[in-house]
């Protein structure tokens, strides 16, 4: 079932974007070190610093000041609402001088906290509700589009407290949990529809290696990738293989590791962008879609019906063909759903249960397929970012030692989960 | 093995108590003729709450697919690992799953496809879950 | 007497991320003192490798997390086995297998040298 907020695109039919073409990312930013977490200690790595700092990038990017600023949409803790990746600073711990006298900076960042620490004057549109990094740049281009605001600055955090997360102590199963902590149901859901996968194509958890090799492989070539900053050397299949199991089929190389950066967009009108520094990034589309499963289970078949209506829906929206997408970038955190996305949106014309095979031959940068070029989240650790970052920057040929070889015209980048997903659709010409 | 216990609300307390007498219940929406588990405060199909009622099931299922946990989040099965985490189908109503440990089945020698049947365990000194055995 | 000693990294050696308080000086003292010295740890094997090599040690394994039954297989002629690391997962990996086992603040205190006192 599609939620109906009002920005989102996700009722089918949803025709050409009214918008197309019209609106363009102009710059991109990142706070210089991406950290495992943070200390507790370091003011000048917090979430909220490593925030102003990307934005600080981005804006030097694009060319603009300050005073050209008039909008800020953000997503205050890179997921719905304002919850947070990791966990919260308070209210144990005690909290510091302003302005980290709250959870906001430290383990979330919303617009006005952006505002005001960077001393924004010209600002009059704030919005903190982006979400994942996908949709947060589908509303910022929507609401520029909408003309709410004319140069929008669009950061998106991803915080990180204690390194591991997600530990639950409780022995009591309340609302949803009611239905799958007391058989200790979580991430087996990863594996389950992996095992649905691998039955009804013949394939199996081995044939995810080349994937996964090549994206580390990428990653390394990203100065933000946590492993080009922390662990640079390259990532090998045996290494793969050798890791342990999670939930069956989901080994730990398949999760992104969890990590504190920032990192900040500028997205303006096409007329807007004539005057900045960079060869703009044309927006061509965002569709979103949320779906709930029949029961309790999110199965194969809910998996491959959801993605392929979403892959359906974004190509309407944007008028594009399979065929004209040069730079796909379909996310993998965690790296065993990323062949539904890829098997949807039929990209170098990949068919459902053909993913490890289409992996398995070349899908190196300088080759005919270089998927998720810019390494994704295996390559890179939980940011989210590079999904951008990485299809905008091959679209201006300015990705360095990622530059793919062929054409780089047109991108497609798709996040977060089959489930819950919004896709973008990126030109190098409004047309 | 203390586990996580259910802890009913308004609209799971039916099921609950019913599971404590040993029956598996979901809910039909008499409009829709629709079978909805985990039970909501309205039909999904036809948006009314009118029309719920709850439904005691043949008690019978498929397991149509597993996973095997290792690493659990959920810090009071830790001790646990590795363990079974089948799903299965419901026989009048494949759509509909449930969730199972598979007690007594070695870990990874799930029978996928094999038929099972409802059983219950205590979670607490007041409390049934469903589990499923498989049927020989 | 041959005993194994099985280091976690992350949380665990000094230059884990985060740090643990076991020092790399302790670890080669446990070399030179004959101890069979390896790592086992959730970081890729490749990974732990260059650890060692970036510290001139040659260790005499290193294994994923799950791989202590391994570990022990490949030198079963030893005639203890201890792992020492900072979670869950270390502990029941070393119980599962056998194998002794020290938290990280435990090891930080280097346990391991007792043994070769009360030979
Ligand atoms: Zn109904």
């Amino acid at each position: 079932m599609a939620r109906a907020i009002h920005w989102e695109r996700n009722e089918d039919p949803v025709g050409i974007w009214e918008h197309r073409g019209k609106v363009v990312l102009a710059g991109a930013g990142h706070s210089k070190n991406t950290d495992r977490r943070w200390d507790g200690v370091s003011m000048d790595r917090t979430l909220g610093a490593y925030v102003v700092e990307a934005a600080r990038a981005a804006m030097d990017d694009a060319g603009i000041s300050p005073e050209d600023v008039d909008g800020i949409v953000t997503s205050a803790g890179g997921q719905p609402a304002h919850m947070s990746l990791g966990s919260q600073w308070g209210p144990l711990r005690p909290f510091f001088d302003a302005p980290y006298d709250s959870e906001d900076g430290l383990t979330y960042v919303t617009a006005e906290w952006i505002q005001k620490q960077m001393n924004l004057p010209n600002v009059q549109y704030m919005n903190s509700h982006g979400e994942t990094v996908w949709n947060l740049i589908g509303l910022a281009a929507q609401v520029v589009g909408d003309g709410r605001c004319e140069v929008c600055l669009v950061p998106y955090p991803n915080g990180n407290i204690e390194g591991r997360y997600h530990q639950n102590p409780s022995l009591e199963a309340r609302g949803g949990a009611q239905w799958s902590n007391p058989w200790g149901w979580g991430l087996s859901g990863q594996g389950f529809v992996f095992d649905q996968y691998a039955r009804k194509y013949g394939t199996n958890h081995e044939r995810m290696a080349p994937f996964v090799v090549q994206e580390h492989a990428n990653g390394l070539l990203w100065p933000y990738s946590y492993y080009a900053q922390h662990e640079p050397g390259p990532f090998t299949t045996e290494d793969y293989l050798n890791g342990r199991w999670i939930a069956r089929d989901l080994s730990i190389f398949d999760c992104d590791r969890p990590v504190q950066a920032g990192a900040c967009y500028i997205v303006t009108t096409a007329e807007r962008a004539k005057d900045m520094k960079q060869q703009p990034v044309y927006i061509l589309d965002h569709t979103e879609s949320a779906f709930t499963p029949r029961s309790l289970v999110q199965t194969l078949d809910d998996t491959e019906s959801w993605t392929d209506i979403q892959a359906k829906r974004s190509y309407a929206g944007s008028g594009l063909r399979p065929e004209d997408i040069d730079v796909f970038a379909p996310y993998d955190g965690f790296a065993v759903f990323t062949q539904y996305f890829l098997e949807a949106f039929g990209w170098r014309g990949v068919k459902r249960g053909e993913a490890h095979d289409f992996c398995a031959d070349d899908i190196t940068l300088k080759g005919p397929n270089p998927i998720n070029s810019g390494g994704g989240n295996m390559g890179t650790g939980r940011m989210r970012t590079v999904f951008i970052t990485d299809p905008m920057e091959q679209l201006q040929g300015r990705a360095g030692d990622r530059q793919v070889d062929i054409k780089a015209e047109v991108a497609v980048t798709i996040g977060v989960l089959p489930s819950n997903a919004a896709a973008l659709a990126f030109s190098t010409s409004p047309d | 093995m203390p586990r996580p216990i259910p802890v009913p609300d308004a609209i799971s307390k039916p099921f609950w108590d019913a599971c404590n007498e040993r029956r598996l219940i979901v809910q039909v929406c008499t409009m829709c003729d629709r079978k909805q588990f985990p039970p909501e405060a309205e039909c999904r199909e036809c948006g009314w709450q009118f029309h719920l009622e709850w439904l005691e099931t043949s008690g019978r299922g498929t397991i149509v697919g597993f996973s095997i946990t290792y690493d659990s989040r959920i810090m009071a099965w830790q001790e646990e690992q590795p363990f079974n985490n089948a799903v299965v189908a419901l026989e009048e109503d494949p759509e509909i799953n449930f969730f199972s440990n598979l007690p007594g089945v070695p870990v990874g020698d799930v029978p996928v496809g094999a038929t099972v049947e409802v059983d219950f365990i205590a979670v607490s000194d007041d409390q049934l879950i469903p589990e499923w055995k498989v049927v020989e | 007497m041959a005993i194994l000693l099985s280091f976690d990294i992350d949380g665990t050696l000094e230059l884990g991320d985060p740090p643990g308080g076991v020092t790399i000086d302790m670890v080669r003292k446990a070399i030179d003192l004959g101890f069979i010295v390896g790592s086992c740890s959730d970081r890729p094997l490749s990974s732990q490798r260059r650890m060692w090599a970036s510290l001139d040690i040659e260790p005499d394994f290193v294994a994923s997390k799950h791989q202590l039954g391994l570990v022990r297989a490949q030198f079963d002629d030893a005639d203890a086995y201890y792992h020492m690391g900072d979670r869950d997962t270390d502990e029941s990996a070393a119980k599962e297998n056998d194998f002794g086992f020290w938290w990280h603040t435990e090891a930080e205190l280097e346990p391991w040298l007792e043994l070769v006192n009360s030979d």
